[in-house]
């Protein structure tokens, strides 16, 4: 398409006015930086990164990489834009539930490996927050092709009700370096040498406060707390949900010697509710009987639901936990490989 | 400068609907439930009026895996051989 536009500003009005944007101005494409883009994974134009069957749509290389372009994405981000997308597309992320339901699940992409340092990936102060070039566009990268290839458009196959800010973008690394346990996709099978970026179906992020505790068995409870609200999805989906501990709650783990696979089941196992508590929150039907009151369901199936992150900053006793989007047959969390050329 | 359109569109498919029955009496109905709270329920009551009014016999209630899920080509396949026509219904 070759309408000559010569007005940058003018331009980014341009894709305004095509509804092309996320609300927030785009970086206009050229062929250069499109071609820069390509190039960065060694693309054609027209290789099938992925589809979605529900959409009957397959993703070619050059939707991606203008959409990166548009997200403010350097070439160097390609790979990790390429890695999340791949995920979307697993057929085990169930694309469909997650983009369309009325729940409003914002795409969280953790990246693990070297990828996040090369890059200056985010994983310390502020990690889910505003600040940093990666975390902001490889994020937006993924939903501005959400929205503009696939569809997902608030009022038409976007369905949220309310949405949540994280849909602009959520991508933040692992602290791996400072981190007391083995980094999220070692648990998943890669090598710490590998990249990877984990996408995951989210409400979004949940913050707990704890300053007194230096105990872990107290961390966790306040964390189990916030993860079995009456509200989450995970009561009755039982989904995975992500538990992100930053710095000073790293410390006490640390101190205390506690394993992640501890971590993960002492967290599971305060994270449950009573039947009863659920059926009277109208979160479960039936009527409430006295079985109820003392049997407990996890907000999870296992602790191996629970995905435990290292990220945030060393100060302050703040972490956070991410409740998934649905059920554990409806989606999961997909971690790929960040294909490094 | 170029503007670059960064949509996709879907590949078109055409899609020939079966002709609805022109009379539902005796005719086998399948059910197809999305998991989800109370569509089983509200299909099953569907199904009785019709049976109360046509004498439509209810064959067979698929339930999906999870709301997102597709129907499964085997579930089509025995819906198929089984019913005359299919209500599908969503639940929450």
């Amino acid at each position: 398409m070759a309408d000559e536009q010569e007005d940058p500003v003018e331009l980014i009005e341009m894709y305004y006015r095509r509804g092309w944007t996320d609300g927030l101005p785009v970086i206009p494409p050229s062929q250069k930086t499109v071609n820069a883009a390509l190039a960065a994974v060694d693309l054609r134009a027209d290789d099938v990164v992925g589809e979605i069957p529900a959409r009957n749509l397959k993703l070619t290389a050059d939707k991606i990489a203008i959409n990166a372009v548009l997200a403010g994405c350097l070439p160097e981000y390609m790979p990790v834009v390429l890695a999340a997308v791949k995920g979307i597309c697993h057929p085990d992320f169930g694309y469909h539930g997650p983009a369309t339901s009325t729940g409003g699940a914002a795409i969280a992409v953790i990246v693990n490996g070297p990828i996040v340092r090369r890059l200056g990936i985010n994983a310390a102060d502020n990690a889910f927050g505003p600040g940093f070039r990666p975390n902001a566009t490889i994020g937006r990268a993924l939903r501005l092709l959400m929205m503009n290839t696939l569809d997902t458009r608030p009022g038409r196959l976007d369905r949220s009700t309310l949405g949540n800010p994280a849909k602009y973008s959520l991508c933040f690394g692992e602290d791996e370096e400072k981190s007391p346990w083995e980094p999220l996709h070692v648990e998943k099978g890669f090598k710490p040498h590998e990249s990877t970026a984990t996408v995951f179906a989210t409400e979004g992020p949940h913050q707990i406060y704890n300053h007194l505790s230096n105990d872990p068995q107290t961390l966790c409870i306040t964390m189990a707390d916030s993860m079995a609200n009456l509200g989450s999805m995970n009561i009755t989906g039982q989904q995975n949900i992500v538990v992100v501990f930053a710095g000073e709650h790293q410390e006490v783990f640390r101190r205390s010697g506690w394993s992640k696979a501890q971590v993960k089941q002492c967290l599971f196992d305060h994270a449950q509710r009573s039947i009863a508590e659920i059926k009277r929150a109208g979160r479960m039907p039936g009527f409430v009987s006295q079985k109820d009151e003392s049997e407990l369901w996890p907000v999870v199936r296992t602790p191996d639901d629970i995905l435990v992150v290292s990220a945030g900053a060393r100060a302050g006793a703040f972490s956070a936990c991410l409740p998934g989007w649905g059920g554990y047959k409806m989606t999961r969390a997909i971690t790929t490989a960040v294909d490094e050329r | 400068m170029e503007i670059f359109d960064p949509t996709v569109a879907p590949v078109k498919e055409k899609i020939l609907y079966t002709p609805r029955p022109q009379n539902l009496n005796g005719l086998r109905v399948g059910l197809i439930e999305n998991s989800k709270h109370n569509s089983d329920v509200l299909l099953l009551k569907i199904a009785d009026r019709l049976k109360a009014k046509y004498g439509i016999e209810m064959v067979l209630l698929h339930r999906k895996e999870s709301a997102s899920d597709y129907v499964t080509d085997e579930a089509i396949d025995e819906l198929k051989q089984k019913a005359d026509f299919v209500i599908a219904g969503i639940g929450d």
